[in-house]
């Protein structure tokens, strides 16, 4: 199955271009989504979500007319939103055994099955009968992505779900979702570009509401080959490198700003030739579409 | 520091919309609050804007919605937890105080302005336009302010203390709102108080202190003096204002400035989680699972749901708070039951049940408006919504599910109250439970009521998406509806919900009621279903919250299975509103107010010149009648004698029927042939034009057959006088001649509205033409009487005179009765299935007299006090024949009749006596008056005042019939029991009497000119003849009214036999002078004859 996303526009009301003509199409299995803070990669999400109209395109997954067939859709959809809550005063397993109601699995010991089975994968089996009051931010992501399993989705959607995890949370939830079979439309954003190259076998990035590039990270490494160079600087000369070179990010070594440019030649001036990883990709874009007329 | 926290709490707030709404729904709500909040009760001389009535308007405004007070302060710290921004508010250097000063000052100072709604909107509603000018005093807004300072900011004080308090030491919201709650149960709970001292200084809403503290003013001064800020008053407010301090500093020294709540052991928990979390699991096979999304299926998910969401409100602390308030108000509130004059009834079910209604649904009401916003937002509130949104879940079935769930809790509150209910029983050792009438009275009657504006609660909060405006608004509906209802406009189709179930009777259950109460109720239902239906579909899911984009996306929501369901609903909607409109508009006649005050209007403008017509009188009444309880109909054949008493011929006879839709007057027809004019039909008044006059001293025949049929049902509450089970009705509802007064217009402003003449009560004393009536339009000075009714095989028929024969055919009991003397021309038909108790009475003194059959005819279950009933006929028998004339009667039945109305009342040797009064009361011979001993002598009195001597229809006829009953039944009591007893009776009616005093609108008049003012003639008029015996002896009364009595019988009094007219209290005034030695007249004057004051004080003598 795939998701083909075409020409999806969404303006709000106060004005905010938050999706422009996106088209996508996302195949079977891990697709990464970066982009800065306020892209529009959740709306995005949230419309093939269901939960959000868009003004015009369409999405389908399938045969799935997503923007009309809703319920269609959300029968094969899992979703965890970038931020939720969970309902205090009650046990993980209740609360994972009403969302499997509503999934539609309505025979009773098929549903305490896949419950057992869904807290044993997300490591949540001991604290079942724990209130979800208690849990901390890894569990709760955990608790977060059973529920979205609970109905073996065609299409499940991430939205940034380790955001404010340790690296020890943040490895064992990705583990869960690099188990997730070939059969699945994963559609997972993220603002941690090594994640992307790590799991996601397809993805894109957007910026300001448009898709600014989509491949495969491999592909779009070779793409930036023997064209990133590096340098550390000063600060004071940090704006007059920034006039004359694409300076696509800039970071604190020891104190000390270090940046990566990119550029077809060489352009010595102490800069050296290092590999290009994901992470310069992605802010060479974002580079890009923050300042089109630079390039 | 404190000042700028202060300044940023009233910054913060001005900006929020929720400020304004509550200060312009207590403003729009207090423009009517007088007459809400006295709407119904008599306020007599009271004006609508006196200090004592703004005092009690404003406490009660301020105390019904306590529960905003609650929203306001409450939310003001729990604010900083639910923006969850308390680790930055509490890290800044501010000190607790200050912070906790600050907050409260602030959100206090926003709640005044919020309450000050509650003094514009009364200053407000003074110069609506339906105030009758005379009604108020000239504007004072000064009043206003005082009284606002005194009785409003005080409670206001307590209230925004203790909702601050426990808002921030709890840091949860719906313990927030429960606190108004907490405050009305107090409230209630002092009710239960006795003393009233005590009582008045812990009502917290200060409604009984200001009783207390007028105790003593008479109407006018309650009218217009000021509020005495002193006493009881102030001690009521010092104590609550004390307890408001208290509940300060116990926050103060409780509140703890750490973001933290819990304590160590949930951190101890917290570790276990997460070190049992880092154990790591290796593949784990996800089972493969059947996703249905069939019909099947749906009620699964319906049931889960139901159950789902019923639980997380069994799992709220603050709805067990109201479940226990519920049942401890209802164990403190019983105490009184079913009270009658002073003494309590047994614990009967219905009377629980009635109590529990009564008082717990002020407590479902706050469930419905809260929890049901909490459950349409409970995702949201959760921030779980989108995860919700997401799945293939039908909007319907969630919204469905949390309706079903609600229920639910309602269902498991009233179990509760049943539980509590029993339990009273039980402690007062009574324990006949009668589940089915508590499970009716419950889930018959409250359910469907919370069920139907629990939709409207759900659909409300679905639209506004915004859950505060979403509660008021549902307050505004309430208070809508009931309004709507009150001005008459309270048609079932559109009044929502329909009218209530009719009151439960022992006798007759619910009778008639029920079925098209259930048809009713179906009806709302169904459209509580679209309701539920429509908001299913443009409740919010996903991100988009304008109203507008979701009604237009909802279209995308149908699925087919809803479109079905929809418009199988909207069909049955339409068919049984159909059914409902065919039987209450097509088969019966609605009537609005306005338009039965219109035909009102109309009968008197065009009729009255009849009023006084020369027309004759009955003198011989002889019918059939076939009474069908099954179908609840009727037929009455036969004919009246009508005898010309006049000196001129009578051309025409006016014959009036009784004005309701199902009573048709079949046949009328006059032996010596005759012409209908049809002029007057629309006021069912027929004048028949005799082709010979009548001439004076000459009788004709009329024949009639009269038929009532009941057909389907009304809206609003039918006939309650024909039954499956305790059919009595009068014969003022057979044809009766000429203009019926009783049809007038009474109400006084309507009067002046319509241009019409105001109207007596009672005639003059000097108005020659009602001297001759005994009552209102007679048409009769004394019948022969005759009857043979028939009734269904398993009830007992029953009129006034001598069984002659009683037999069965076609499965039907027949009774032929015959009054071997002539009577009166008033009798009832009484008919229900009855137990019988039957004794005998033999007058004493008479060698020859025959003994006289004494039949009490009761109600299975109602066997209580049958016999004290029988000490007190053969008591009063023995006592009124001895010292005033023999009893003329050769029978006296008691018959019960079902508690739709609650009196006894007297007939020729017949006494119809209510199931609510009497039959049931629990009385203890050490404390209680025996009320049902003194109530059936009371009624066997009217057996001489009213059966013997009959008085005219004109001012004082009251004195003459009930003040002398009173007299001799006080008597019968004095003498049966003890003196003591008496006083204890008189005790309560001086309480009576001055209760009376303050409803009178009008002025009060003497016992001698007396018009309708039962506090005069029953209370006061008891009190002054006990004071009349006791100065001139029991003795000299009677011989008093022996004289009287022979003098004015109706039908061989030596005076009577001599004129036209009746006795007025001029005369009987005269047999009392007479036997009242010289010094001692004035007391006459003093007792009879003055208004108000009792000079003597009864207990004292």
């Amino acid at each position: 199955m795939e998701l083909k996303i075409d020409k999806l526009s969404k303006t709000y009301s106060n004005g905010i271009k938050a999706l422009q003509n996106i088209s996508l199409e996302i195949p079977n299995g891990m697709f990464g989504l970066l982009g800065p803070n306020g892209a529009g990669k959740s709306t995005l999400m949230r419309t093939i979500a269901t939960l959000q109209e868009a003004d015009s395109g369409s999405v389908f997954l399938g045969d799935i007319d997503v923007l009309k067939q809703k319920n269609e859709l959300r029968q094969v959809l899992g979703y965890l939103p970038q931020q939720f809550g969970l309902y205090p005063k009650i046990s993980a397993e209740v609360l994972l055994n009403h969302f499997a109601v509503l999934k539609g699995i309505a025979t009773k010991s098929e549903r305490k099955e896949l419950v057992k089975a869904l807290l044993h994968k997300t490591n949540l089996y001991d604290v079942r009968k724990q209130n979800l009051k208690g849990f901390s931010g890894g569990m709760k992501q955990r608790f977060g992505i059973a529920q979205a399993l609970l109905n073996n989705p065609k299409l499940l959607i991430v939205d940034e779900p380790t955001a404010g995890l340790d690296p020890v949370e943040r490895n064992r939830f990705y583990n869960v979702l690099s188990e997730l079979g070939e059969h699945t439309v994963v559609i997972l954003s993220t603002h941690i570009v090594d994640y992307v190259k790590e799991l996601c076998t397809n993805m894109a990035i957007i910026n300001q509401g448009q898709v600014c590039l989509k491949g495969q990270p491999l592909e779009i490494l070779e793409g930036l080959k023997d064209k990133v160079y590096k340098k550390t600087v000063e600060k004071a000369e940090l704006s007059a490198y920034k006039e004359n070179y694409q300076v696509i990010s800039e970071r604190l070594f020891l104190g000390k700003p270090t940046i990566h440019i990119v550029s077809d030649k060489n352009p010595g001036d102490g800069f050296s030739l290092i590999n290009a990883e994901l992470e310069d990709v992605y802010f060479s874009q974002i580079f890009n579409t923050t300042n089109p007329k630079s390039n | 520091m404190w000042y700028s926290i202060f300044k940023f709490e009233i910054q913060y707030r001005i900006k929020r919309p929720d400020t304004y709404v509550f200060f312009l729904f207590l403003f729009l709500f207090s423009i009517v609050g007088v007459d809400f909040i006295f709407q119904g009760s008599e306020m007599g001389l009271m004006k609508k804007k006196s200090p004592i009535v703004i005092a009690k308007t404003m406490g009660a405004i301020t105390g019904f919605f306590m529960i905003l007070a609650s929203m306001i302060m409450g939310v003001s710290v729990l604010r900083d937890f639910e923006y969850h921004i308390e680790s930055l508010m509490f890290t800044t250097p501010i000190s607790k105080k200050d912070y906790l000063l600050g907050r409260f000052l602030g959100s206090f100072t926003v709640l005044l302005f919020a309450f000050t709604g509650i003094l514009f909107g009364m200053i407000l509603g003074e110069f609506m336009p339906w105030h009758h000018p005379e009604d108020l005093l000239a504007f004072n807004a000064m009043v206003y302010v005082k009284t606002f300072i005194m009785i409003t900011l005080p409670t206001l004080f307590f209230g925004a203390s203790l909702f601050f308090v426990t808002g921030a030491l709890s840091r949860n919201l719906v313990v927030v709102y429960t606190q108004g709650i907490i405050v009305f149960v107090i409230f209630m709970l002092t009710k239960a108080i006795t003393n009233e001292f005590w009582q008045a200084i812990l009502d917290p809403f200060s409604l009984t202190t200001t009783t207390f503290a007028t105790k003593s003013w008479s109407a006018i001064e309650k009218s217009t003096q000021e509020l005495p800020f002193i006493g009881a008053l102030l001690y009521n407010k010092l104590f609550w204002f004390t307890l408001g301090i208290i509940a300060m500093m116990y926050g103060y020294k409780k509140f703890n400035f750490n973001v933290i709540k819990e304590k160590r052991a949930k951190r101890k928990k917290q570790q276990v989680l997460a070190s049992t979390a880092s154990r790591t699991v290796h593949e784990v096979e996800i089972p493969t699972t059947q996703k249905h999304f069939g019909f099947l299926s749906k009620l699964i998910q319906l049931r889960e749901f139901s159950w789902f969401y019923f639980i997380s409100i069994c799992k709220q602390a603050s709805f067990w708070g109201i479940v226990i308030c519920g049942m401890i108000i209802i164990l403190i509130n019983s105490v009184n039951l079913g009270t009658v004059y002073g003494v309590d009834s047994y614990p009967a079910t219905y009377f629980i049940v009635e109590e529990l209604k009564e008082t717990s649904i002020y407590f479902f009401i706050i469930i419905l408006v809260f929890y049901s916003g909490e459950l349409v937002w409970k995702e949201r509130s959760a921030k779980l919504d989108l995860i919700y949104d997401a799945t293939p879940m039908s909007g319907f079935m969630k919204v469905t599910g949390k309706y079903i769930g609600l229920n639910v809790v309602y269902v498991v509150l009233m179990l509760a109250l049943i539980g509590s209910g029993i339990l009273f029983q039980t402690v007062s050792g009574y324990y006949n439970y009668e589940f089915q009438v508590y499970l009716s009275g419950f889930f018959l009657e409250i359910l469907p009521f919370l069920a139907l504006y629990t939709c409207i609660a759900f659909f409300i909060q679905s639209i506004v998406n915004h859950k505060f405006l979403g509660i008021m608004l549902m307050i505004v509906f309430f208070i809508a509806n009931t309004a709507l209802g009150l001005f008459g406009y309270n048609h079932d189709l559109y009044f929502f919900g329909g009218s209530a179930l009719g009151a439960y009777s022992d006798m007759n259950g619910y009778g008639h009621y029920l079925k098209p109460y259930l048809i009713i109720k179906s009806y709302w239902f169904l459209f509580g279903m679209l309701l539920l239906i429509m908001g299913s579909l443009v409740n919010v899911r996903g991100t988009e919250t304008n109203l507008w984009k979701r009604i237009k996306t909802s279209k995308y929501r149908v699925s087919k299975p809803l479109l079905k369901l929809t418009a199988m609903v909207c069909l049955l909607f339409i068919t049984i509103g159909s059914f409902i409109f065919y039987n209450t508009n097509v088969l019966n006649t609605y009537w609005t107010n306005s338009e039965a005050t219109d035909f009102r209007v109309a009968y008197e403008k065009e009729l009255k010149p009849f009023e006084y017509i020369s027309q004759p009188k009955i003198v011989d009444v002889n019918l059939l009648v076939e009474l069908y309880p099954k179908t609840r109909d009727y037929t009455v054949a036969g004919y009246y004698i009508l005898k010309n008493t006049t000196t001129e011929d009578i051309k025409s006879i006016h014959i009036q029927k009784l004005i309701e839709e199902n009573v048709t007057l079949d046949t009328v027809s006059f032996e010596s042939g005759f012409t209908t004019d049809t002029k007057y039909e629309k006021f069912d008044y027929s004048i028949f034009n005799l082709n010979t006059p009548l001439k004076p001293g000459d009788a004709i025949k009329m024949h009639f057959k009269q038929s009532f049929t009941t057909k389907g049902f009304e809206s609003g509450n039918s006939n309650v006088n024909i039954n499956y089970n305790g059919t009595f009705f009068k014969n003022t509802d057979l044809p009766t001649i000429g203009y019926n007064s009783n049809y007038e217009l009474n109400d006084l402003n309507g009067r002046e509205a319509y241009g019409l003449p105001i109207r007596l009560n009672k005639a003059a004393q000097d108005n020659i033409k009602e001297l001759k009536n005994a009552r209102s339009g007679s048409d009769s000075d004394g019948i022969n009487f005759e009857m043979i009714i028939g009734t269904s095989a398993d009830q007992t028929a029953l009129i006034p005179g001598n069984l002659l024969k009683e037999w069965t055919e076609n499965n039907r009991n027949y009774f032929h009765y015959k009054m071997e003397i002539p009577m009166i021309n008033f009798y009832a038909i009484v008919s229900a299935e009855y137990e019988i108790k039957k004794d005998s009475w033999m007058p004493s003194g008479d060698a020859f007299a025959t003994p006289v059959d004494l039949e009490i005819y009761y109600h299975k279950a109602h066997n209580y006090n049958i016999d004290r009933m029988i000490t007190s006929m053969k008591a009063s028998l023995t006592y009124f024949s001895t010292h005033f004339s023999p009893y003329q009667y050769e029978q006296l039945r008691i018959m019960e009749f079902p508690r739709y109305a609650q009196f006894a009342q007297s007939f020729p040797a017949t006494i119809p006596f209510s199931e609510a009064i009497g039959f049931v009361l629990d009385i203890d011979d050490e404390q209680d008056v025996d009320m049902a001993f003194y109530v059936t002598a009371h009624e066997i009195a009217h057996q001489w005042f009213g059966m013997q001597v009959e008085a005219a229809n004109v001012q004082g006829k009251n004195f003459i019939l009930e003040t002398l009953s009173q007299y001799a039944a006080m008597m019968v009591l004095k003498q049966e029991y003890s003196e003591e007893k008496l006083l204890q009776f008189l005790e309560l009616q001086k309480e009576t009497y001055k209760e009376g005093q303050d409803r009178e609108a009008l002025k009060e008049p003497s016992l001698a000119l007396v018009e309708n003012q039962d506090y005069v003639y029953y209370a006061k008029g008891a009190i002054s003849m006990y004071q009349f015996q006791k100065a001139i002896g029991e003795e000299q009364v009677n011989k008093a009214l022996q004289r009287f009595l022979e003098d004015w019988n109706t039908t061989n009094g030596n005076l009577k036999m001599a004129t036209d007219r009746y006795a007025t209290t001029q005369d009987l005034l005269g047999y009392f002078r007479e036997v009242t030695p010289a010094y001692q007249q004035h007391i006459i004057t003093d007792l009879f004859e003055a208004v108000g004051e009792l000079k003597i004080d009864a207990a004292n003598e």
